[in-house]
């Protein structure tokens, strides 16, 4: 199905804005058009918060109010002009976004949903206390409107403005849903280790897309200010961030046209509100809870089901060989010195040491409760060491976080599987991939229409192949088998092109025949320079692949060596048969 | 300062603190055990208040107004539990991960409503619940403090002592603990873990509707007063960690007290400071002042 390219879309919605002033029957609609433009800009930013980062907050009335008073405290009482004024005011709702997103930075949901709930019922208390700045519920007069020093043209002029604003923004929020950023927002969602382990800083991305959304709730204020001239601290109680997230939910939370459709219905509401205005806020919660229990999807759930990208299969899936990164294939080593760790005084790994030579596979074997998922957690940097250090082809990284580790080509797999649900198979093994060119390139290939990122696809298309699963691309993690999950990982695993690989448990609860599979595949790698590090309870697979074996039990080494050794060790037969109770 | 003022502000805080614990004690139960709470726990405060003057102006004798009060509360819980939380597990993954959010709020907006429906707009004030007249003084050790603020104290850290009873003290306690830990698990062991859900909410509601009775001879009630309790419980939940029952004792009456007397010092802002020092505490120690913090690893 040939699709109609994004450009040809973004140009029929600019005719329509540059025309619909001009054939508007009376002013009336044109005020109501710049309403919804500017109010769309905030919701657009919501909708990216809630629906994409998962994030909450009740605080954009909060932000709206700041861009506004910012915007029309600086043009009126000190005459800046506008554009100074507006671009200060923007940058003062980006920095509140970060303050306030610090507060809930490394804590979950409900600390964020607190905060921004604290945060704008302290910008109204502000707003109407301070009266000597902000006017307060008298309001702020004569603030400059945005009018291009044409009076009896301004209104069209400011449609004109906002409603461009608003294509731009629109045009950034398509490109986020449909790009990798969007994707990588998902897994910061639903799962910080995932996000982390694909190289992404989870803390940097969410305080990021909050401070962004708190930015573009911003520019809603200040074109809200210099719309009416008038500015008042009635404007910006909670019912203000209610109404945007009711617009939000109501047009269909995570789809990147739900704002356009939620604001329009959320403004006709009001307008119908207004006759009713005793019951306005029964309404208003009656809505909020019809729709998030009966239309979680919302208006745009209606039109269908979001379609998967209508993937333009690649022409031909060119035979994936895998190969590490950077131009010499001598391969990395990893060394881990004496590493301890303990909780809270329990001793879980103790002053454990290992190798991993370049291009060989390292088997980590013992009984359960040995350490050794502390033991691959401390090495991919979720948890801290107590003490040692552990080396990446010689570099300290003790003191790097996982995900500049994941950088360096240090990349794993989880023994419980993390995939992200929101998107399907392809998608989550291109999220292992770096973007081949730059964000201007990368966009204009978005605007330009289907080939976008069909490089990406093709590649990840090509190692699916090559783990025996192409077939699976287009469904989602959820729907496939437990086996097929832990081939997915894997997949993902290969397109970070590691130089280090660290399987946790790759085979378990996998069928014998897959397992083979899986021995093959993970020989391949080695041979293309990459080193394993394998932790797995499968002793055949274990025996019949690793170039060496440590063996961990208690949190102690008790042996190391050639897969022949380390069968015949009598600590080794001691630790897996001499007690009864170490049977599994 | 006199001395004299300084323990009059001490009192009136600790009377706030009692009562912002009692509202935060809601939300940490729900908390507990369903990693869900009730974003218009204010609203509920603010609903109990307004039962409670509705009833004690219209001659019902106050220790029956207050058992009015606690069976409206709870039918409240059960009503928000059944008709604002419970549908979200059905629709699973079509529901946003914070949609409790958004549907506990509506339903605190639809409340607002019908109050200012029945009430007007307009502040009210309680008639005083354990002495005749509001100014009625008692002199403790040479220091005049207001008897309905001494007896509202003492109510209030028996309501506390109570829920730690249930809490650490019966089986329905262990119950919870037991849901909070694993649901799964729990219902294996025969407890039956929609009824502790339903349970805790009603608990919380029953918590808001004590508060609120208490907090009508105190403060001026109005329809849209729930938010600042909302808030405020909030702050005072998260400064004890969510986790912490006793923090969260510690954390409200530090709060209370911190407030008395920042609105001593500044009576325009006065009441902002101890919100702002909140949120910077979170921003710094994100377990509050008493909680623990766990790694997310799975």
């Amino acid at each position: 199905m040939p699709r109609m390219p994004r450009l040809a879309i973004y140009a029929l919605a600019a005719v329509i804005i540059a025309i619909f002033p001009l054939v508007a029957p009376n002013p009336f609609f044109v005020h109501v058009g710049q309403t919804f433009a500017y109010t769309a800009i905030a919701v657009i930013g919501l909708n990216i918060l809630l629906g994409l980062s998962g994030q909450m907050s009740l605080g954009h009335g909060g932000f709206y109010a700041v861009g506004a008073y910012a915007s029309a405290i600086l043009a009126t009482t000190y005459g800046w002009p506008l554009t100074l004024s507006m671009g200060v005011a923007m940058a003062a709702c980006l920095l509140a976004g970060f303050l306030v997103g610090a507060v809930a930075l490394r804590t979950r949901g409900l600390y964020l949903a607190m905060a921004t709930l604290a945060f704008g019922f302290i910008v109204e208390i502000v707003a109407q206390r301070w009266v000597s700045v902000t006017g307060g519920t008298m309001g702020l007069m004569g603030v400059p409107q945005i009018d291009f020093g044409n009076f009896r043209m301004g209104p069209t002029y400011f449609f004109w403005f906002a409603a461009g604003l608003l294509l731009l923004v629109q045009v950034g929020s398509d490109y986020v849903f449909g790009s990798s950023i969007g994707r990588r927002l998902n897994a910061v969602k639903e799962s910080e280790s995932f996000a982390a382990t694909v190289g992404l800083n989870v803390p940097l991305w969410r305080i990021g897309v909050f401070a962004a959304s708190a930015a573009l709730a911003g520019l809603a204020g200040v074109l809200f200010a210099h719309q009416s001239g008038f500015v008042s601290s009635d404007a910006f109680n909670i019912r203000l961030t209610i109404s945007l997230l009711i617009a939000t939910v109501i047009g269909g939370l995570g789809r990147s046209a739900g704002p356009l459709l939620g604001t329009a219905i959320l403004i006709g509401i009001a307008e119908a509100i207004a006759a009713v205005h005793d019951i306005g806020l029964m309404l208003y919660g009656g809505i909020l809870l019809v729709v998030l229990l009966l239309f979680p999807e919302g208006a745009i759930g209606l039109f269908g089901r979001r379609r998967g990208k209508s993937a333009a299969a690649p022409d031909a899936v060119p035979a994936f060989q895998p190969a590490i990164a950077g131009a010499a294939n001598t391969g990395v080593r990893l060394d881990v010195e004496g590493v301890t760790k303990s909780y809270a005084g329990v001793v879980a790994l103790r002053d454990a040491t290992l190798s991993v030579e370049p291009g060989t596979i390292h088997a980590l074997i013992g009984p359960n409760g040995a350490g050794k998922s502390t033991f691959i957690n401390v090495v991919a940097g979720l948890y801290a060491p107590t003490s040692g250090r552990i080396r990446i082809g010689g570099v300290d990284v003790t003191d790097l976080p996982a995900n500049r580790r994941a950088r360096l080509g240090l990349v794993r797999t989880f023994q419980n599987l993390q995939l992200i649900q929101s998107v399907n198979v392809l998608e989550n093994v291109m999220l292992g991939m770096e973007r081949r060119h730059g964000l201007a390139a990368d966009v204009l290939a978005f605007l330009g229409g289907s080939r976008h990122e069909a490089r990406e696809r093709a590649e990840a298309a090509s190692i699916l192949a090559f783990l025996g699963i192409g077939e699976l691309a287009e469904m989602k993690p959820r729907d496939l088998s437990y086996g097929h999950r832990k081939l997915v990982e894997l997949a993902r695993a290969i397109a970070q092109k590691p130089a280090i690989l660290l399987l946790d448990e790759p085979v378990a609860g996998v069928n014998p025949q897959e397992a083979r599979e899986v021995a093959r595949i993970v020989a391949k790698l080695r041979d293309a320079g990459i080193s394993v590090l394998l932790v797995e309870h499968n002793m055949e697979f274990v025996m019949g692949l690793a170039d060496r074996v440590t063996v961990l039990d208690f949190g102690n080494r008790i042996a190391c060596g050639t897969p022949a050794e380390v069968q015949r060790d009598p600590n080794v037969i001691r630790a897996y048969l001499g007690a009864v109770e170490d049977a599994a | 300062m006199t001395l004299l003022n300084f323990f009059q502000l001490l009192v009136s805080g600790i009377a706030m603190g009692a009562i912002y614990t009692l509202t935060a004690k809601g939300l940490f139960i729900t908390h507990l055990a369903t990693h869900r709470l009730n974003f218009g726990q204010g609203d509920f405060l603010m609903v109990g208040a307004f039962a409670s003057i509705g009833m004690l102006t219209a001659g019902v004798p106050a220790p029956l107004a207050v058992l009015g009060v606690l069976v409206l509360m709870g039918g409240l819980g059960y009503l928000l539990e059944r008709f604002a939380i419970r549908p979200l597990d059905r629709l699973g993954d079509r529901a946003g991960a914070y949609s409790w959010v958004l549907t506990t709020a509506g339903a605190a907006l639809i409340l607002q409503n019908i109050v200012e429906l029945g009430f007007g707009k307009s502040a009210q004030y309680a008639p005083p619940l354990f002495s005749k007249t509001r100014d009625n003084v008692i002199n403790i050790l040479g220091v005049g403090i207001f008897f309905e603020e001494a007896a509202i104290i003492i109510t209030a850290f028996v309501v506390v002592g109570a829920f730690y009873w249930f809490l650490f003290g019966s089986r329905w306690g262990k119950a919870v603990y037991a849901v909070a830990f694993n649901p799964e698990a729990a219902s294996l062991f025969g407890i039956d873990v929609r009824g502790v859900v339903v349970l805790v909410f009603v608990l919380a509601a029953l918590m808001a509707g004590i508060s609120g009775v208490l907090v009508g001879p105190l403060v001026s009630v109005h329809p849209h007063m729930g938010l600042i309790f909302t808030i405020k419980a909030l702050a005072v939940a998260a400064v004890g960690g969510f986790t912490n029952p006793v923090g969260i004792l510690l954390g409200g009456l530090l709060f209370g007290i911190a407030e008395a007397f920042s609105n001593y010092w500044d009576s325009a802002f006065g009441d902002l400071y101890p919100l702002l020092f909140v949120m910077a505490l979170l921003a710094v120690r994100p377990s509050g002042l008493f909680g623990e913090r766990r790694a997310d690893v799975r």
